[in-house]
């Protein structure tokens, strides 16, 4: 027993030490490296390829300006699975590396929780996607995040339906999951301070394969519009074909999700005439027609947030650094936390103390099937 | 058999105590924690190695309730999720003390465990992987949206460890020595009453039943047993990670916790921990294939498949295969004395007293009104054509069947309500036509368990004297030699004497033999038959059912016969035998 | 009443999908007594061989045909190489050799296709008719047909032909079976593809409604497990029944009771059944015969 337990652990040393000798092997050129956590495998896998897309744009385009202190920058990705104890080995197989400076987390919040202890372990810099507001007001000073939170999209939502579209009858369609729950609770109590609580607030698992209880429900409520986070595409789409089929027309105000590339593919006419807040919108500024453009170019399909985020936080991460003069984790940190009034894809990034660079929305709308840019709503508490 | 005549008696040979013999277990042991403490991981290896060791703890359960019990249990990752919210919500919300909470996690799960399994346990296989897959379903479905409790989806974050190990390193160290001991403790249950029971249930219920186990509550034990490792190494990994959230609870992970445990091996704690790492660390080796979305876990799933066809008792069995062939044989048993029988006697003179006994199959009277008298210290024959409700009336005997109505006295105790193992505690042992040994175990084990009968006067404290006791009836019935083989290597007439041996170590107030001659060819009937005179010369009274006349009419001294589920005759051997009624129903009437 | 009527066709469309994937799970329990865990990977595989003929712009119904060929195949070298070689083993290390069979395929079409969700035009050209207040999706409606009609296939295939007199009496008594000179491995190859061109026909009939992704298998084939347990396992009619039962529970149940707990219903359902009345489900005698 002893001998066996000795041989195994000996045999999951090699095996662990392996790779990394590899690995350091391979590393000896002086890139500067960032680590990127992103899903190749499971749910998520279709996002997680184009957050990659969007920071190897960036990547591209920095290298090409002169790269970082003067080297070149290298980005080293981990599979996150999509799944929570996946992204706590994938971050800590990347910050096992001592050379890698600074980290892009996951878009999804539960996912930068799960991380969250070993991110402040490690106490280097980690972009994230995550749009829980709790994620930068819990403390962790080493998160910065490159999308509005839940509570902008919640006030968005609601600003632009109640004002702008002057509806007040609300009916709210949420995923139960850590995104859904917080942004319709955001939703929720944006609305109920604009004087139009809603009269039905409906939760729905994800990965459904039928909504119409969900749509009987919108149907019955009498409600006059309808705001809804939705988290997977597949979800939104059955539920946007079902709403049509049972003849619920009314004016629709979403989440990202909503003008979402593969939504507007898989849900097709269904989806005609909808709004989604986006913190991305390709015709809201210079930076981001810019961006658009250039991801075209290079991978022939339409960007959305999913690769806009990664894109604007290698850049400014780029930026920090080299502002910085240094890779020391301090100085990066004061130097993103310094970045004001810089326009990115996603809008213009003003840090706060807190770390987050975004404080609105771009609202978009879906016209027969072309995302088209409408206003931009932005708070300045 | 005429071995048993010139043994020496000797007695058994003393053990050392158990905890010398596994110092070197404990060595290692030591080591290890050692070398988590002090060795410098890095956190990618550290979380690993804390994932691994929480997990193998988990794993560990399930080789107690499948791989020791053989019941299958596909809501592990349920459990571990109990034990893990337990900690999380005890240490994180409401500022408990993390040993309070680790322990309370425990007995809720297993409460849990056991409450889910004496709900199930009573129905067979199939059932129980049902129930344990909707109640994995459930639980995550209530980890998902009872978020006043749980937090929902948002999970829980801020869980503290104890402050004695606050250092990962140090926490991970005691993980491991949490490991080593209940490692220990599981590799060392299969030599344990309890675990030799539950080795029984796998191999064959019906006859751990007649054997005095009560098969329900060694299943709910097993059951309990793996659901409150799943919490402790819930409880652990919670701590370890300082964040849990619904979705490391999912059935995904139930079915995990189950391929790692056969893969490694399900019978032994080793193999857990072997499947374990693996199957952990498969899909980080394989990282480096990681620019094609998908390809590495292809891979991983295709290992799978292989390792199940080419190693089919898992890793660990497939290495301690290898390696137990290239010992030699196993040594030597301990010599042994000669078997006491010492029937229990409430003085009566009939020990077994039946009184209109009826077993009815929808419309088919089976067996219908027999009354039966055995007097003490006889061998009692029931005899009568193929069909006609022997070993019915057996099986109501020994409790397999349900008496439709009638009473059943064994040496004044009402027995005819009770439970198989009730009446085996009640001083009742048996065999079986088709022999019903546990096939896994040794000659030597088989008769242990027949020797643990509840009740049993015959043998004293202590392991050392249960394997006396069996080395002496299996001494008895000619065997002694051969006690530390496994059933599989004897023939069929010697399974039949190890059934007879662990009926008797048993020390039963009646013996029920069902056709112990069927399958022997003569010079084993011969055997038998000499065998049978010695039990008898022992006083233990039997009960024999047999269609061979010569064995019957020259063994029992009383004879019932029956016929159509009726008792035809009744009476001293050879007038039955010779009862107009007993001839045509074996020779067919005119 | 609208409400409930147009609850009841949702149930019993959805639930036909269900009964659809219960049907493969039911026919290979039968007759290796075995729960096959890559059932749901058949649908996932089968949509995304439609998928690929309809873009290579091959007509819809020679695309069906392909890939209902192709999952015959799948079905040959599932059982060759996933089944046949541990079929004297016990039922256990073939559960997990199957659940290695998911991960290797839903992960091999990844890895082949990437993570894109993709579209599958509908059977039909229109998406549905209104019948009064209730709306009857088109594609639903075709799959009710056609599970209706498998089942009258099913009963006329086992009940009158030899070889499905053959299939039943290899899953009753493969000992018997054999005796009587029927091929227990052919008979097991031929159930092994029919499972598998079944799983892929719910899977094509379901892409409309559902998209085509890596994860449609798995969570309509946790479901159809669901069905078939409700239904009784081993009983084709029950896994019809179980499949309808649920989707019709779990439609009220999420409209009448709560829809995040949607997926509890069934399983809750399932619980009662096997706690209070296995018999009633099964009817399988518990004691072994001594």
């Amino acid at each position: 027993m002893k001998l066996t337990r000795r041989e195994f652990s000996a045999g999951l040393a090699a095996g662990l030490a392996a790779p990394a000798l590899m690995r350091s092997a391979w590393a000896q050129g002086a890139t500067i490296k960032i680590g990127m956590c992103v899903p190749v495998t499971g749910p998520a896998a279709e996002q997680g390829l184009w957050a990659q897309n969007g920071a190897k744009l960036a990547l591209a385009a920095v290298n090409k300006a002169g790269g970082v202190l003067g080297r070149q920058v290298e980005l080293v990705i981990e599979d996150d699975q999509t799944t929570n104890p996946g992204i706590v080995l994938a971050f800590s197989k990347l910050a096992a590396q001592s050379d890698i400076v600074a980290f892009l987390g996951s878009i999804r919040s539960t996912q930068v929780q799960a991380m969250a202890p070993d991110v402040i372990k490690v106490g280097k810099p980690v972009m994230i996607g995550g749009t829980n507001p709790d994620l930068t007001h819990s403390g962790n000073p080493w998160l910065f995040r490159f999308r509005p939170n839940d509570n902008y999209s919640g006030r968005v939502i609601a600003d632009f339906g109640v004002t702008t579209l002057g509806k007040k009858k609300w009916a709210i369609v949420h995923s139960t999951d850590a995104f859904g729950t917080a942004g319709g609770k955001a939703l929720t109590e944006a609305l109920t301070k604009l004087g139009a609580p809603p009269v039905l607030d409906q939760g729905y698992a994800n990965q459904s394969q039928d909504f119409t209880p969900v749509v009987l429900a919108v149907k019955q409520s009498g409600a006059d519009v309808l705001g809804t986070y939705f988290t997977f595409e597949n979800d939104l789409g059955i539920f946007a074909r079902q709403l049509r089929q049972l003849g619920v027309n009314i004016p629709w105000v979403g989440s990202p999700s909503v003008v979402a590339v593969s939504s507007t593919k898989l849900a097709g006419p269904a989806l005609f005439g909808t709004y989604g807040v986006a913190d991305f919108a390709e015709d809201s500024s210079d930076t981001a027609k810019a961006f658009g453009k250039a991801y075209r170019d290079a991978y022939k399909t339409a960007p959305d947030n999913q690769s806009a985020w990664p894109y604007d936080a290698i850049t400014i991460l780029s930026a920090a650094i080299n502002k910085a003069g240094s890779t020391d984790p301090n100085k990066i940190r004061d130097a993103i936390l310094a970045t004001q009034k810089f326009a990115g894809a996603e809008g213009e990034y003003n840090f706060d103390k807190n770390g987050d660079g975004l404080h609105g929305y771009n609202v978009v709308k879906n016209d027969k099937g072309k995302i088209v840019y409408d206003k931009h709503i932005d708070f300045n508490d | 058999m005429s071995a048993s005549d010139n043994m020496i008696p000797a007695p058994a040979v003393r053990s050392k105590p158990l905890i010398i013999r596994h110092l070197p277990y404990f060595i290692g042991a030591a080591v290890l924690v050692a070398l988590a403490a002090g060795m410098q991981f890095d956190g990618y290896i550290l979380n690993i190695l804390l994932q691994a060791t929480t997990f193998s703890i988990a794993v560990f359960g399930l080789s107690v309730v499948l791989g020791l019990c053989g019941q299958i249990n596909l809501a592990q990752a349920a459990f571990f999720g109990f034990g893990a919210y337990a900690v999380g919500l005890g240490t994180a919300d409401l500022h408990l003390n993390f040993w309070l909470c680790l322990v309370g996690g425990c007995a809720i799960t297993l409460v849990a465990g056991a409450v889910l399994g004496m709900s199930t346990l009573r129905l067979g296989g199939h059932y129980l992987a049902m129930v344990t897959i909707s109640f994995q379903q459930i639980v995550t479905l209530v980890m998902i949206n009872a978020i006043w409790l749980t937090h929902g989806p948002d999970g829980v974050a801020n869980i503290r460890r104890p402050e004695l190990f606050q250092s990962s390193q140090s926490y991970l160290a005691f993980c491991v020595a949490m490991l080593a001991i209940v490692g220990y403790l599981v590799w060392h249950l299969p030599d344990t009453k309890l675990g030799r029971a539950m080795r029984a249930v796998r191999d064959n219920e019906l006859a751990a039943g007649v054997n005095g186990i009560d098969v329900f509550r060694t299943k709910v034990s097993a059951f309990g047993l793996c659901a409150l490792l799943g919490g402790l190494a819930g409880g652990l990994f919670a701590g370890g990670f300082a964040y849990v959230s619904p979705d490391q609870f999912s059935f995904a992970e139930s079915i995990q916790f189950l391929t790692m445990s056969l893969l490694g091996g399900v019978a032994s704690p080793i193999g857990s921990v072997i499947g374990t790492g693996l199957l952990i660390l498969i899909p980080e080796w394989l990282r480096f294939l990681k620019s094609v979305p998908g390809l590495y876990l292809a891979i991983y799933g295709l290992s799978v498949i292989l390792i199940i066809r080419f190693m089919p008792d898992g890793i660990w069995g497939f290495v301690s295969d290898a390696f137990t062939r290239m010992r030699a044989h196993s040594k030597a048993p301990p010599v042994a004395g000669a078997l006491q029988l010492k029937p229990a006697t409430s003085g009566g003179d009939v020990v077994l007293e039946v009184t209109g006994l009826s077993k009815h199959f929808g419309g088919l009277k089976a067996v219908d009104g027999v009354d039966i008298a055995v007097k003490r210290g006889s061998v009692h024959a029931l005899i009568g054509p193929n069909g006609s409700g022997k070993t019915t009336t057996l099986n109501v005997l020994s409790g397999l069947y349900k008496a439709t109505s009638g009473k059943i006295v064994l040496d004044g105790t009402d027995i005819t309500n009770m439970a198989p193992h009730q009446r085996t505690a009640a001083g009742l042992g048996r065999t079986f036509q088709n022999i019903r040994l546990f096939r896994s175990m040794t000659a030597l084990e088989n008769v242990e368990i027949g020797a643990e009968r509840p009740g049993n006067t015959m043998i004293g404290k202590g392991d050392d004297a249960l394997t006396e006791r069996a080395m002496e009836a299996l001494t008895f019935v000619g065997l002694g030699s051969r006690a530390n083989e496994l059933i599989s290597s004897f023939s069929y007439g010697h399974q039949r004497l190890i059934e007879i041996a662990r009926a008797l170590a048993s020390n039963p107030t009646l013996l029920l033999l069902d056709e112990p001659a069927a399958g022997l060819n003569s010079t084993e009937k011969l055997e038998l038959h000499e065998l049978l005179k010695r039990i008898a010369a022992q006083g233990l009274t039997i009960l024999i059912i047999d269609h061979d006349m010569t064995l019957v009419s020259e063994a029992a001294q009383h004879i019932t016969v029956l016929n159509f589920g009726r008792r035809i005759a009744d009476g001293e051997s050879m007038a039955v035998l010779r009862h107009p009624d007993v001839v045509s129903a074996y020779l067919g009437s005119e | 009443m609208d409400l409930v009527l147009q609850l009841l066709f949702t149930g019993i469309g959805i639930g036909a999908v269900y009964a659809l994937v219960a049907l493969g799970f039911v026919l290979i329990f039968r007759a290796t007594n075995v729960v096959n865990f890559a059932q749901g990977e058949f649908s996932m595989v089968a949509a995304y061989l439609m998928v690929v003929c309809v873009e290579l712009g091959l007509p819809y119904w020679l695309s069906f045909v392909i890939a209902l060929a192709g999952m015959a195949l799948l079905g040959v070298i599932f059982n060759l190489g996933v089944y046949y070689p541990l079929r004297h083993r016990t039922y256990l290390p073939v559960i997990i050799a199957t659940i290695g069979a998911s991960i290797l395929l839903s992960n091999s079409v990844l890895a082949i296709y990437g993570p894109q969700p993709q579209v599958l035009q509908g059977w039909f050209d229109t998406p549905g008719i209104q019948l009064g207040p209730v709306y009857l999706d088109s594609q639903y409606l075709l799959i009710i047909g056609v599970t209706i009609l498998l089942v009258l296939f099913n009963f006329w295939f086992f009940e009158k032909t030899l070889l499905g007199k053959k299939l039943q009496a290899t899953s009753q008594d493969k000992e018997m079976a054999s005796l009587l000179g029927i091929s227990v491995s052919t008979m097991i190859m031929i159930t092994f593809i029919y499972s598998a061109v079944l799983g892929g026909l719910a899977g094509i009939l379901v892409a409309p409604v559902l998209f085509v992704s890596i994860q449609m298998g798995s969570t309509i084939a946790l479901k159809a497990f669901a069905a078939t347990i409700i239904g009784g396992f081993g009983d084709v009619a029950g896994a019809i029944v179980g499949g309808l039962a649920l989707g019709v529970i779990e439609t009220f149940g999420a409209a009448y009771i709560s829809v995040p707990y949607k997926d509890g219903f069934a399983f809750l359902v399932l619980i009662a059944f096997l706690v209070f009345r296995p018999q009633g489900i099964f009817g399988e005698r518990v004691a072994e015969k001594a």
